[in-house]
């Protein structure tokens, strides 16, 4: 049945077809709703548990024991909340544990402005946590697609054994669409990794060795561990290597936009060549580089002040013009009239 | 004998320990195990998990399925354990700065909820792997590497804070008072909620030395100077005190509670046996047959009770007997025993002609 579902609720249902058993999270613009959804569900299914933590921190940490526990497991948070994650974050990748992290953002830094679309938090994806992690990140940019990736974000995530991270922000959180979810048919990868309760195992954030024996002082079976975990990871996110793209005629042009920017743009397909990436960690490096070369100039539009700008630079090696929509201002004509700046520099 | 199967509990391929020689920790570790021995919990059956510091490593050491977190979240990645995997028996294994200082704000809403967790804490009143710097639980006046004239701010009174609401268990004993110690541990382990020790513990070469003391010994000397142990169920421990602190929920609450247990009683009247302490003993679960106990008057099977699961006693208490007596001097109350499902009445007669 066809209904008016908002992007928020897509992602709930769609964590629920993929799954999952337990939905920890604090409240905080604007996701409040995915937490409303799980608090009601737990009440009328016995099976799934609902945690309201006191802070992101303890959600977080909850997320990945509940997981490491044996259930599928998921949270959902915004910019500062997921600042307070990153700890978390990084302790998941260390005991690989599969788990969702959704981040619907705001504009930052800090608390910024707390109802305003953006795309700011790209770089806290990869680099929030100390040290090296090789994390997954998607990116929607319709309430059909939020529920379709939140299934394939629960996928990688047994797949890799890691968090995996789904980006949205406050504007795909807050569209309504009409979709029906129902006849929307998914894979579902089953939890393979052994719950708790099993056996002699120990889930350490310590430097461990492929047994979990904590190895301190080891460069040697660190970089056997550290290994194993990228190429898995790599080898997972191989496996999603999504994107869209639209050939303009004749157009020299490629305009590279992402999410809520991307929907935006739409009308400018007639005009330029457009390519979205979903997948938008690991970059989609060979993709971008082999679209790229048939094009003039390239153009990063996002909701921040150049990141995918600057990976599109290191995936290309070439230098790219942005569009930094910023403040929550997405709006079409402004950025037509940036396009044509940008370009009018270079003529 | 003494008994060592303890000792399987524990990864003894991984020692030796990375603790100090003198270090309490290691005598918190092998008092959990006895105690996780004693009620038959097993990989099988348990997880433990532990956050950061010298007492954070004591997961690694326990040979169970153990979860190591980031400083100050064992309490939150235990209540989710528990959530998801309620037939597990999660305890976990801390020190005071983790629990009290960086995991402060957890612990305060860990309590609050109430998970069905046990938390040994092992209190040492320092940050010992860091090099002795002052923690949440320091005593005024001590002098650390950063309180160089003696720390400045009162301590975290623990006893406080985690008996300021009920339900509540807050046990407070030392890893000098052994006996207390262990009676501290089965009580928490046996209890159903969130159950805290809190075990004054010593660390000698980085908080000792500095004030003073030459040995490990000499630090719990003066935890018997400093504590004494107060008998019986308290409703709250001055600072001084060690023992144990047991509140039930709410009045309300209890007295639907008892109604239900009244209720269930009539209901369950029809169907009893009536037996002869003669004939209670031949229920002691040898050969597969469920174990009976008789308590005032009446008999309970408490075949699922993991302290006699495959064994006919469980230290003083013997299968197949009237246990009346000795529950009344055990040091848990008789809730316990109303767990288990009431099977029968016990002929008085019988146990007048005996």
């Amino acid at each position: 049945m066809k209904q008016l579902v908002s992007g928020n609720e897509a992602i709930f249902q769609g964590a629920l077809r993929a799954g999952a058993r337990y939905f920890t999270g604090y409240p905080i613009t604007p996701i409040s709703e995915i937490l409303q959804q799980a608090a009601t569900h737990a009440e009328e299914d016995p099976e799934f548990k609902f945690l309201q933590a006191e802070d992101e921190i303890a959600a977080a940490i909850a997320t990945i024991s509940a997981s490491l526990a044996g259930a599928k497991t998921f949270t959902a948070t915004s910019g500062p909340g997921f600042t307070l994650m990153q700890e978390a974050l990084g302790w998941g990748h260390a005991v690989e544990a599969p788990c969702v992290f959704i981040n619907s953002m705001r504009v930052g830094p800090s608390t910024g402005m707390p109802t305003q679309p953006a795309q700011s938090d790209l770089l806290q994806i990869k680099a929030g946590s100390a040290g090296d992690y090789y994390p997954i990140a998607f990116y929607p940019n319709s309430v059909e697609e939020s529920f379709r990736l939140t299934i394939t974000a629960f996928n990688a995530a047994e797949e890799s054994l890691s968090p995996v991270i789904l980006l949205a922000d406050a504007f795909l959180s807050h569209l309504y669409e009409v979709v029906d979810l129902n006849a929307i048919e998914a894979e579902v990868v089953p939890r393979a990794k052994e719950p708790l309760g099993r056996s002699r195992r120990l889930f350490t954030g310590t430097a461990h060795d492929r047994m979990g024996n904590v190895k301190t002082n080891d460069p040697e079976a660190y970089r056997d561990w550290l290994n194993d975990l990228k190429d898995r990871h790599l080898g997972v996110a191989e496996k999603y290597p999504l994107f869209e793209y639209f050939p303009g005629k004749n157009s020299e042009i490629l305009l590279i936009a992402f999410g809520i920017t991307s929907r935006i743009i739409s009308p400018l397909k007639e005009q330029f060549s457009v390519f979205r990436p979903i997948r938008i960690y690991p970059v989609l490096e060979k993709e971008l580089r082999e679209i790229a070369s048939s094009y003039r100039h390239i153009i990063v539009i996002e909701g921040n002040d150049g990141q995918y700008a600057s990976w599109v630079e290191w995936a290309t090696g070439r230098k790219v013009m942005r569009v930094p929509c910023l403040g929550g201002g997405f709006k079409l004509q402004w950025i037509r009239s940036q396009i044509e700046a940008r370009l009018g520099e270079v003529r | 004998m003494i008994d060592r199967s303890y000792k399987k509990l524990l990864k003894l391929n991984r020692f030796p320990h990375t603790w100090c020689p003198g270090c309490g920790i290691g005598a918190v570790l092998k008092n959990v195990a006895i105690g996780l021995k004693e009620l038959g919990w097993n990989e099988q059956n348990t997880t433990v998990v532990s956050g950061i510091g010298c007492s954070g490593r004591m997961a690694g050491y326990m040979n169970l399925d153990a979860v190591h977190t980031p400083h100050g979240r064992a309490l939150t990645a235990a209540e989710a354990i528990k959530t998801v995997r309620p037939d597990l028996n999660v305890i976990v294994l801390s020190g005071d700065g983790d629990l009290g200082s960086i995991g402060g704000n957890h612990l305060l809403h860990t309590f609050r909820r109430n998970p069905d967790i046990t938390v040994f804490c092992n209190d040492n009143e320092i940050y010992g792997l860091t090099g002795g710097q002052a923690g949440p639980t320091t005593p005024e006046g001590t002098k650390t590497i950063t309180s160089p004239r003696g720390e400045h701010h009162q301590p975290l009174r623990l006893n406080r804070i985690l008996t300021a609401k009920s339900p509540c268990f807050y046990a407070r004993t030392t890893v000098y008072h052994v006996n207390h110690f262990k009676t501290c541990i089965r009580e928490a382990l046996l209890y159903k909620g969130f159950s805290f020790v809190d075990i004054i513990s010593d660390c000698i070469e980085l908080n000792g030395r500095r004030l003073g003391f030459k040995t490990a010994h000499q630090m719990f000397k003066w935890f018997d100077e400093r504590f004494h142990i107060v008998e019986g169920v308290r409703d709250h421990l001055e600072n001084d005190e060690l023992g144990i602190v047991k509140k039930e929920a709410e009045v309300e609450v209890k007295a639907e509670a008892k109604t239900e247990v009244e209720g269930k009683l009539e209901v369950l009247i029809e169907g009893l046996k009536l037996l002869t302490l003669e004939e209670l003993k031949h229920f002691d679960g040898t050969n597969g047959k469920p174990i009976y106990i008789g308590y005032k008057g009446n008999v309970y099977d408490i075949s699922a009770s993991p302290l006699f699961q495959g064994e006919k006693r469980m230290r003083c208490h013997i299968a197949g007997k009237d246990l009346t007596r000795d529950i009344e001097t055990a040091p848990h109350g008789e809730d316990l025993v109303y767990h288990f499902p009431m099977v029968g009445r016990l002929k008085v007669k019988a146990e007048a002609e005996k």
